[in-house]
């Protein structure tokens, strides 16, 4: 009975997660098959612990904290290189020249990590700054300055985009 | 007299107790979300933080759209049938479930083996050091296997980004190519590459800039799976053509070659 219990409760979880997984997989990885393969992975691992599940509100940061740790697992089996680099030396060639939706997206996908990563669980997780801060085992002030660094970021340059093509000014006005 | 260490406050708590228009941006940047009392009554008495704010609300749609890519079609399913399949381990219950299942499990069941088996290839072709000129064709047929979602999404991309991310790569578009549906940065061998899809007489083609990758020989075809892709020098690295036949080929190929000029 507990068996057919926690298969449909699996069920049901997996429904309603594993897309969010996956994006979250893909903008971490920039790669479809490794993400599919992430959220398989992290959902195999989950359901082989399923039983020691004891509160079903936090089963999807439970979720996230596996694909974390699959991914470093698996970069480590893959022995590939992780790097994080400053803001300042991206090179983004082609930034201001394509479409605003594309150059979000190449923006998103050359911003350093560690400002994406709480990005990425912000708005596609709906997290708080302290719940994102205790899945990323930092305080809540870096997540709150990551944030603020990497949204800042994404609007200089999109600032940028708007003022080449003679778009509205930003708001300057600060009390 | 109250004991400081009886209510920890959070920072942005802490952050209320001086709201200005400093503190209130650096809220919204950190949370756009989620926003304290007494920030969103400064925004409301703030013409400024205001307009910031609907230009944060903005751009957090942007956002909010660019991550939301397509999910691979039948991902939970695949998943729970993982689950079916390793919830056991006796071959007869794999049996039973076999003979007792719906034509639809077999069909899963099929893209399972099929996605481990391009996952398999894919990775392999990837991530091979031995990759060669003569395998820049069979790893466009690959990529636009691998994002199949490229032709079902329309974006409707400016022919004029098109042009620049030509003029980037090293070509000139003279002409319009057709439609461009579709528009995207994809990971390829050595780096970042162009995905587009645009309409022509013969149905959708795509075409693949893949700026880091030289080639040794003047071209190089392949056909897979119901696909026939060319690749060849141009630009800063090469570029590949796909499209479902050998016929439609030929012609977007001449077609790209009329209206691209390629810079050496």
């Amino acid at each position: 009975m507990i068996a057919i219990l926690h298969q449909r409760q699996f069920d049901q979880t997996v429904r309603a997660y594993s897309a969010d997984l996956y994006r979250y997989a893909y903008w971490l990885c920039r790669d479809r098959f490794t993400a599919e393969e992430l959220v398989q992975e992290t959902f195999a691992r989950a359901w082989k612990s399923w039983g020691s599940l004891t509160e079903m509100a936090a089963v999807k940061s439970w979720l996230i904290t596996i694909l974390r740790n699959e991914r470093a697992r698996l970069y480590e089996r893959k022995q590939l290189d992780m790097v994080d680099i400053d803001l300042q030396d991206l090179d983004i060639p082609s930034l201001h020249q394509a479409g605003e939706q594309l150059e979000l997206e190449q923006l998103l996908a050359e911003l350093p990590e560690s400002y994406r990563e709480p990005l990425l669980l912000q708005v596609l997780g709906g997290y708080s700054c302290d719940e994102i801060a205790a899945m990323l085992g930092t305080t809540e002030g870096a997540v709150m300055t990551r944030l603020t660094r990497a949204r800042q970021a994404l609007r200089a340059n999109l600032e940028g985009l708007d003022q080449k093509l003679g778009h509205h000014s930003t708001v300057k006005g600060v009390k | 007299m109250s004991n400081s260490m009886d209510h920890l406050i959070s920072p942005r708590e802490f952050q209320q107790t001086e709201m200005n228009c400093l503190t209130y941006r650096r809220l919204k940047l950190e949370d756009p979300r989620h926003l304290p009392n007494a920030a969103l009554a400064h925004m409301r008495a703030c013409p400024a933080c205001e307009r910031f704010s609907i230009e944060i609300n903005e751009s957090e749609a942007h956002l909010a759209a660019v991550l939301d890519v397509p999910i691979p079609e039948g991902l939970a399913d695949r998943i729970i049938l993982q689950r079916k399949l390793h919830g056991k381990t006796n071959w007869t219950w794999l049996a039973n479930a076999f003979s007792n299942t719906s034509p639809r499990l077999y069909a899963l069941a099929a893209s399972v083996v099929l996605t481990i088996a391009i996952i398999g290839n894919l990775s392999k072709n990837f991530n091979s050091q031995d990759i060669t000129s003569h395998d820049y064709a069979k790893l466009a047929i690959a990529h636009v296997k691998h994002e199949p979602e490229a032709f079902t999404n329309v974006r409707d991309v400016d022919p004029e980004y098109l042009r620049t991310v030509m003029h980037n790569f090293g070509g000139t578009l003279q002409a319009p190519l057709g439609r461009v549906r579709y528009m995207t940065l994809c990971p390829v061998a050595g780096g970042t590459g162009w995905h587009i899809v645009f309409e022509t007489e013969d149905g959708l083609a795509t075409l693949i800039l893949v700026p880091t990758q030289k080639m040794d020989v003047p071209s190089i075809q392949a056909s897979e799976d119901g696909w026939t892709a060319i690749a060849q020098p141009g630009g800063q690295g090469y570029y590949a053509i796909i499209t479902h036949s050998a016929e439609s080929l030929k012609k977007v190929d001449a077609l790209v070659k009329q209206r691209v000029r390629w810079e050496s």
